[in-house]
């Protein structure tokens, strides 16, 4: 590299695309000086490049960027060191307008931010864990609401989607019959370019060790084209594949099921597994995050819906029957057709089949159709889904803000502590803007690092939730996993928090009417400005801490009512589990005799006190059936000609091994078979509403058209929900009206788990490929009526404890702040003879004042927010008086210690000491 | 003497070189070459430029702008000057250094 291997001019290189490395050449331009010394650098560099590039192009752009790093890294920090000092002033800088200048004074503001945050450890640590606990609530939660109602379906095109319904008066959108599909299907074909079914099955599936049950789904053969899904691997089920009933043995598997329980095996498609001991091929596997066309229910695996009926071994044929109505109906727009063509098409096609089947189609009812995107679940569920996700965001917002409350009022402290420092540099000339953006970038570095503890907060915490056996009443699938809206979601809330809570106080701190803190006032005990803002802030937590605690109070006292509500049922240990005998495998003989076969096999089980059997197990959420009555002089309801009573099928064990009372007349017996006399049980509900002149033992009723006697009267019990006005009920004997479907209830003495995998056993015993697609305990199975409060009471007990926890800690801060700075005060009280005693009541005093003010608030609020929780509560009144009276007690005592522990640290203060200090 | 009697290793084998080529018009890139070729020690450009500017700091060099030049990317190169002071500190390091040379006997001598 010696200097005289210089190149003359004309050799100079002519190619435009070559040089020195460009964005190497802007850095050394951004951090050299602007002078000639500058240029002279960047020339030397270029010569050099150019001379090094003449014999190895790539290594003298690799040089040259080395080159340029070095000097960024020494000028850079040479030019910083001289700015500096200036800079952490606050001075006005020459070089601040460009780009290199923002980015240095950033520099230098982070590295400034750092050093003071670790030169305080104890106010970093609290903060962050404040924010940290706030933002991870909010993570928690929304990583939730997302996953349940957010979160892209992924279907194609999903403005043009329309989910069709059936609906009544009583249950304005359930699912679709399919030969009312049918219809739908042949009566729209103007508007829609394809509609779809898909349904439910619980299949059975044949493993190395056994069976597993599985939760699957039947869809038609238009049903992933019309969604827009595309195979993973293989191909997806089409047309071809939904031509008969019984004829199409193939299954699609879901993409968690594939992962799951074949290991993501890449030769899946063309392998045959087993269901109900049919060999079923498998085409294909859906594609990641594709769950199914209803929310939270992710199927295990597809098959064609003309396989369901064999799968589930269902004695009738579900695709004839108008009322079997189970399947979930979605249609696409044609391309220009809008949403009112659509309906004006499903009003037409209501109307045909109202004349057409005027037996199933009733006055009330008709095709109901919705836009997808603008459903959740189901509008039925989403009634109460949308206001619950409404208020758990609400409640974990409240707490976010007791924690940025929390961070707002230490900076303020903080800033207090600083006055003197700030007030020095905003008279030497430093301009706010900067200290306000150095003490903003120190909140949004807190908050930055509670953002991200918040987010380890809260993916434990979920990992905990999905931990947890919640006694569901099917499986679901919720993928919580932290997608890009929920980091989003994490990353605006931190940064939020820290700006907008950094914001006020730093600006406060920074007001440039500074002579009072030259004059150095907080040595006097006088008032500091930031105090009131504080004071606020104090206020502002406890009445938020108030209203939280008020609203886990009313749900605690609900679930309380809640639980003491009696079912009139199932009080004692009892198995239940759930078979079907396949119609196609057994008669109804046949049948009748597996389930009286293993019925006795349960009962000569040790400890087994008493075994029933009934078709629906009563406080089913997925399960209601209702038969239709009609009683002489009994008016049905308007537009009907008949009152739809819900009902059960049972044998002579059952009322004994639920127990159940009989109150009038006989139960269920043997004789009752189906050419005896057909007969009936109702409850007392039923007599007070259809047979209330009494007698109601011998009348008789029609049911479904035909004439039944009623034969006996049981005691009421609860029928859909724990909270229900006691419902009427009819029990038909099991050999009149048979069902495949039979919950064997089984109650012991002894355990009822063990007595659940006994069941089970003798079950498979009899005949190993019985289906068992439900097995649980009556405790668990009532469980899930609660499951909803339970859920509540915790969440939001959990959140309100938090909050209160918080919201002392701010108030701890606040009175040992004040303790600290009212010392030389303090200092003069007590050398003037005042004992400790009075002085600890003076600043606790003063804690307590801003406490019963934010108590008072807190209650008013509570009183207001508790109205819009009526909804939710069972049992209690929104205004519970021990709830509004318990809670303020127990904020006064959590307060009273958050700020009499800082307060009684004045004993220790050296009068002497502290009149010297200042 | 002046005050700073002492010069890191570097920044004299920068003067010396700034010295050597005084005649030619010293530029970084010429130190930098006769750092390589007659010091045998190689460094970057920075490196260079941080010591000329410290000199120059110290007041021990001076420099002024040349003339642009098509081949330095249209950038004028900074020309380099030892000054009468730094001229007196490379003569006193010298100096130092022979008397650390020289035997025992002509110490005691001097």
């Amino acid at each position: 590299m010696s200097r005289q291997a210089q190149p003359p001019e004309d050799e100079h290189r002519a190619d435009p695309g070559s040089g020195p490395p460009r964005l190497a050449t802007r850095l050394l331009e951004g951090v050299l000086p602007p002078t000639d010394r500058g240029a002279a650098i960047l020339g030397d560099l270029h010569e050099e490049f150019e001379a090094r590039a003449r014999k190895d192009e790539r290594a003298a752009r690799r040089w040259y960027v080395v080159e340029a790093i070095g000097i960024g890294v020494r000028y850079g920090r040479r030019t910083r060191r001289n700015r500096r000092g200036a800079a952490a002033l606050g001075a006005p800088q020459g070089h601040d307008r460009s780009w290199e200048g923002m980015v240095d004074t950033l520099f230098t503001n982070v590295r400034y931010a750092v050093r003071r945050l670790t030169r305080s450890p104890m106010f970093t640590l609290v903060a962050v864990l404040s924010l940290g606990i706030g933002i991870g609530a909010n993570t928690a939660m929304f990583s939730l609401v997302n996953a349940a109602i957010i979160r892209d379906m992924g279907f194609a095109e999903p403005e043009r989607l329309v989910d069709v319904y059936e609906g009544t008066d009583d249950f304005t959108h359930g699912t679709l019959s399919y030969p009312d599909y049918l219809d739908f299907v042949e009566g729209s074909r103007d508007v829609f370019e394809a509609v779809t079914v898909s349904r439910f099955a619980v299949v059975q599936a044949d493993t190395e060790d056994g069976v597993e049950t599985l939760f699957g789904a039947g869809v038609t053969g238009e049903f992933f084209d019309l969604l827009g899904i595309d195979a993973a691997r293989g191909r997806l089920l089409g047309e071809e594949d939904d031509v008969a009933p019984g004829a199409h043995p193939v299954v699609v598997l879901g993409h968690d099921y594939w992962s799951s329980r074949y290991a993501a095996d890449p030769d899946i498609v063309g392998r045959q597994v087993r269901l109900r001991g049919r060999p079923y091929a498998v085409i294909g596997v859906t594609p990641e995050g594709f769950t199914g066309s209803v929310r939270g229910f992710a199927p295990a695996l597809y098959v064609p819906v003309m396989m369901v009926d064999e799968l589930m071994g269902s004695t009738g044929n579900s695709l004839e029957s108008r009322g079997s109505q189970s399947y979930f109906g979605t249609a696409r727009l044609r391309d220009g057709a809008t949403f009112a063509q659509a309906e004006a098409a499903a009003e037409r096609v209501t109307a045909t089949l109202r004349e057409r089947h005027p037996r199933t189609w009733t006055p009330d009812k008709e095709f109901v159709l919705e836009r997808t995107e603008d459903v959740i679940m189901n509008p039925m569920i989403d009634r109460f889904v949308v206001p619950a996700a409404g208020m758990i965001m609400t409640v974990v917002g409240l707490v976010l803000l007791i924690a940025c409350a929390n961070l707002a009022s230490f900076l303020l402290a903080r800033a207090a502590d600083r006055r003197k420092e700030i007030a020095v540099r905003l008279a030497v000339g430093a301009r706010r803007r900067t200290l306000v953006a150095q003490l903003l970038t120190e909140t949004v570095i807190l908050a930055g690092v509670g953002g991200a503890l918040g987010i380890v907060i809260a993916t434990q915490g979920l990992d905990l939730l999905l931990a947890a056996d919640l006694p569901l009443p099917f499986p679901i699938t919720l993928d919580l996993s932290l997608d890009r809206t929920v980091l989003a979601f994490s990353a605006l809330v931190s940064l939020g928090a820290g700006v907008l809570f950094g914001l006020a106080p730093a600006l406060q701190s920074t007001n440039p009417d500074v002579a009072p803190a030259l004059r150095d006032e907080s040595a006097g005990g006088g008032r500091a400005r930031g105090a009131s803002l504080r004071n606020a802030l104090v206020v502002g937590q406890v009445a938020v801490s108030v209203v939280l605690l008020v609203g886990a109070g009313l749900f605690l006292r609900s679930l309380d009512a809640s639980r003491r509500l009696d079912p009139g049922f199932g009080g004692t240990p009892t198995a239940l589990v759930q078979l079907v005998t396949p119609g196609d495998r057994y008669t109804r003989e046949e049948a009748l005799v597996y389930q009286r076969t293993l019925r006795e096999r349960v009962a000569a089980l040790p400890g087994v006190q008493s075994v029933g059997v009934i078709d629906n197990i009563h406080l089913d959420p997925l399960n209601t059936q209702t038969v239709r009555v009609q009683v002489d002089g009994i008016d049905p309801p308007p537009g009907q000609d008949f009152h739809g009573v819900d009902y059960a099928v049972i044998d002579e064990h059952l009322l004994e091994a639920l127990d159940i009372p009989l109150v009038e007349g006989r139960g269920i017996e043997a004789l009752d078979v189906a050419d005896g006399e057909p007969v009936a049980l109702v409850n007392q509900e039923f007599v007070h509403r259809f047979l209330p002149e009494g007698g109601a033992v011998g009348r008789e009723v029609r049911l479904n058209g035909d004439p039944v006697r009623v034969v006996g009267v049981t005691a009421d019990h609860k029928v859909r929900g724990l909270g229900e006005a006691p419902r009427p009920f009819v029990y038909r004997p099991i050999r009149q009206s048979f069902s495949p479907y039979g919950w064997v209830a089984a109650r012991t003495g002894g355990e009822a788990e063990r007595l659940v995998l006994d069941v089970i056993a003798e079950a498979r015993a009899l005949d190993p490929d019985i289906m068992v697609t439900q097995a649980k305990t009556m405790r668990r199975h009532l469980a899930v009526m609660l499951l909803g409060r339970e859920l509540g009471a915790m969440v939001v007990g959990g959140f309100a404890l938090l909050a209160l926890l918080l919201a002392s800690i701010g108030l701890y801060g606040t009175v040992s702040y004040a303790v600290a700075r009212r010392a030389r005060e303090v200092g003069i009280r007590l050398s003037l003879g005042a004992d400790v005693g009075s002085v600890i009541r003076m600043l606790t005093g003063s804690g307590m004042r801003l406490v019963a003010t934010g108590g008072a608030i807190g209650v008013l609020a509570a009183a207001a927010a508790a109205q819009l929780l009526s909804r939710l509560l069972y049992g209690v009144p929104p205004l519970d008086l021990p709830t509004f009276l318990v809670v303020p007690v127990v904020v006064g005592l959590v307060a009273f210690m958050a700020s009499w522990v800082p307060a009684r640290r004045v004993a220790r203060i050296d009068p002497v000491g502290a009149l010297r200090s200042e | 003497m002046a005050k700073g009697s002492h010069l890191g290793d570097l920044v004299e084998l920068v003067l010396l070189a700034v010295r050597r080529l005084g005649e030619v018009e010293a530029d970084g890139a010429s130190v930098r070459a006769v750092l390589s070729d007659r010091g045998d020690r190689r460094v970057s450009v920075s490196t260079v430029y941080v010591t000329l500017m410290r000199l120059e700091e110290k007041g021990y060099a001076r420099s002024w702008k040349g003339e642009p030049n098509a081949r330095r990317g249209g950038k004028a190169r900074r020309l380099y000057a030892v000054t009468p002071e730094g001229m007196e500190i490379l003569e006193h390091v010298r100096t130092v250094r022979e008397r650390m040379w020289a035997p025992a006997s002509e110490v005691a001598r001097g």
